[in-house]
């Protein structure tokens, strides 16, 4: 487990816990949209760029792809 | 009437077209036929993966869902992202294993990650069972879509019969490659229409998207939330996990050509890093079975809702339009899936030898499948609906043998997930048919997982018990190193 394996998990739990937040499970509109509606596209956007970053992290921890030539020739190593 | 039942057979025989476009000769190998080779690049790929999420069920079920259950249809947005992130991770991995060791199906890989023919067997035809129903309500929404728009019992039966024919006909010729070419008209006809259907409906009923979610806040502000009942928190939190396991796991066993077929990781991992800002085409649907809310009365059938506004404020044509996106919806989802069980039952349930008996085993599978599930939805439209219950719930009980054989060196054999398994289908069976009651709002799919993981680590000691007293200590190091 690296550091930059907690960058997506933060939309994926701001998706799960949605109808647990009583701020966005409530009736109410935002910008004329349900909240629920709101909240839930907003943060599918916001993944994303969090894998854009954990992309760039792995890239600098050096654990970026290469080339498939490599790729395949280390195909047992786990993966990150 | 006229107009819609010409528009309709012109588009099924347009998709037939397109899949026979996808490849100029038929593939000459089991290989070239089901993974394209393995040399798919980022367009196709995207349209392929989505054109696995984007079914009929997204297409007229969501409308549905969010007609009954108001944001509850909600549940169906997060999962894919989530699912994504996690094979965001194990891209390269997965499609390393598959390029090395010439995985074609997700019983190649279980078997030879845990050096089981059984376990590769018990796989596939797992995945057939729970996978063969969905295949059924592919054809039978195909005929659902035409009897709705034209009232017409025996459009329906007759659109089911063309369509199957020319799947099996285009899958048979082009394998993966049809699918792909079916999939590029089918995403853009669909997102058209879904971006006319989110202007006009709630325009033409409501004045607008925003004016019409304040009435609903007025009159229907219940829609808003999730609260007690059937749907309430525990039933989304739950059938998102299942389902997000599910696809971050590569638990149906059709998403696996898809994946196979990629020419290198960075393809795989370029799609789900993006395909999350696609899926957000799920809440056209979505917004539009909200505006039913407002027209039609409780109760109505909720799968037709959004045929039923179409009608009422397109003109004819453009239901049409809608129609042929809506069969598109079916038609190529269908096809993917029979590649998905054929290679299964050629590579993983006869086993036969030869590349050749192989490569006609799969064929007169395609064909057999799509002719029992055409006959199902013809004669018997209930019979496998009880199994279409299963099928999330059912093939998400792979997820820990999966998972577990991504690892270089894996903790576990194939007995404790034999055990595991056989324990999971168990419990997920016995609560879906016989004590449904007792699960109350948790998806069984979870609560079978469970029982799957405690009998999982159960049978670990076990058998490295039962291994220590039998294999000298030279020989364990092997048996449990992949």
């Amino acid at each position: 487990m690296r550091p930059y394996h907690l960058i997506p998990a933060v939309p994926a739990l701001a998706l799960a816990l949605m109808p647990f937040l009583p701020f966005v499970n409530t009736d109410g509109l935002w910008f004329g949209l349900p909240r629920m509606l709101v909240w839930g596209a907003a943060w599918c956007v916001l993944c994303t760029p969090a894998l854009l970053l954990t992309e760039r992290q792995m890239a600098r921890e050096g654990a970026e792809l290469t080339d498939t030539t490599a790729t395949v020739t280390t195909a047992e190593g786990v993966d990150q | 009437m006229t107009t819609i039942l010409i528009m309709t057979f012109t588009g099924i025989g347009l998709i037939g077209v397109l899949g026979f476009a996808g490849r100029r000769k038929p593939a000459a190998d089991l290989s070239e036929w089901a993974v394209g080779g393995r040399n798919f690049g980022a367009v196709s790929m995207w349209f392929l993966q989505a054109g696995e999420v984007f079914t009929t069920f997204t297409f007229l079920g969501m409308a549905g869902l969010a007609f009954s259950g108001g944001v509850a249809a909600l549940y169906a947005l997060p999962y894919v992202p989530i699912g994504y992130m996690v094979l965001f991770f194990l891209a390269k991995r997965l499609w390393s294993l598959g390029k090395e060791r010439g995985y074609l199906t997700q019983g190649d890989y279980l078997e030879d990650r845990y050096d089981s023919k059984l376990l590769g067997t018990v796989a596939a035809v797992l995945g057939v069972v729970f996978v063969l129903p969905y295949l059924q309500l592919q054809i039978t929404g195909l005929g659902l879509i035409v009897q709705l728009v034209t009232g017409n019992s025996s459009s329906g039966t007759l659109s089911m019969i063309i369509g199957s024919v020319l799947v099996v006909a285009f899958v048979l010729w082009a394998g993966l490659h049809g699918v792909a070419m079916t999939s590029y008209f089918k995403d853009v006809i669909m997102l058209i229409v879904l971006g006319v259907l989110l202007v006009a409906i709630p325009s033409h009923f409501a004045g607008g998207v925003s004016a019409m979610f304040h009435r609903i806040d007025k009159l229907h502000p219940e829609m808003l939330t999730i609260h007690a009942g059937p749907a309430d928190q525990v039933w989304f939190t739950t059938s998102m996990l299942v389902s997000a396991i599910g696809v971050g796991l590569m638990c149906l066993p059709h998403a696996w050509p898809a994946v196979m077929s990629a020419r290198d990781p960075k393809v795989l991992r370029r799609n789900y890093t993006w395909m999350p800002l696609y899926e957000l085409c799920l809440l056209m649907p979505i917004i539009v079975g909200f505006a039913a809310i407002l027209v039609l009365k409780p109760g109505s059938s909720a799968n037709g809702i959004l045929l039923t506004l179409s009608k009422q404020v397109l003109p004819a044509w453009a239901t049409g339009l809608v129609v042929i996106a809506a069969i598109a919806t079916a038609m190529v989802p269908a096809a993917g899936i029979l590649i998905g069980i054929s290679s299964l039952v050629a590579r993983n349930i006869a086993r036969v030898q030869g590349e050749r008996t192989q490569f006609w085993i799969n064929h007169g599978t395609v064909v057999a499948a799509c002719g029992l599930s055409l006959l199902l939805a013809i004669f018997r439209p209930d019979l496998l609906a009880n199994l279409l219950l299963l099928t999330y719930s059912g093939t998400v009980q792979l997820a820990p043998a999966i998972a577990l054989g991504f690892l270089t060196r894996r903790p576990v054999g194939k007995v404790p997930i034999l055990a595991g398994l056989f324990v999971g289908e168990l419990a997920v069976i016995w609560l879906t048919f016989w004590n449904k009651d007792l699960a109350g709002n948790v998806n069984v799919g979870l609560i079978g997982l469970a029982a799957n993981l405690i009998v999982l680590t159960l049978a670990v000691p076990a058998e490295r018990l039962l291994a220590r007293r039998t294999t000298p200590a030279s020989d364990k190091q092997v048996a449990m190193t992949a």
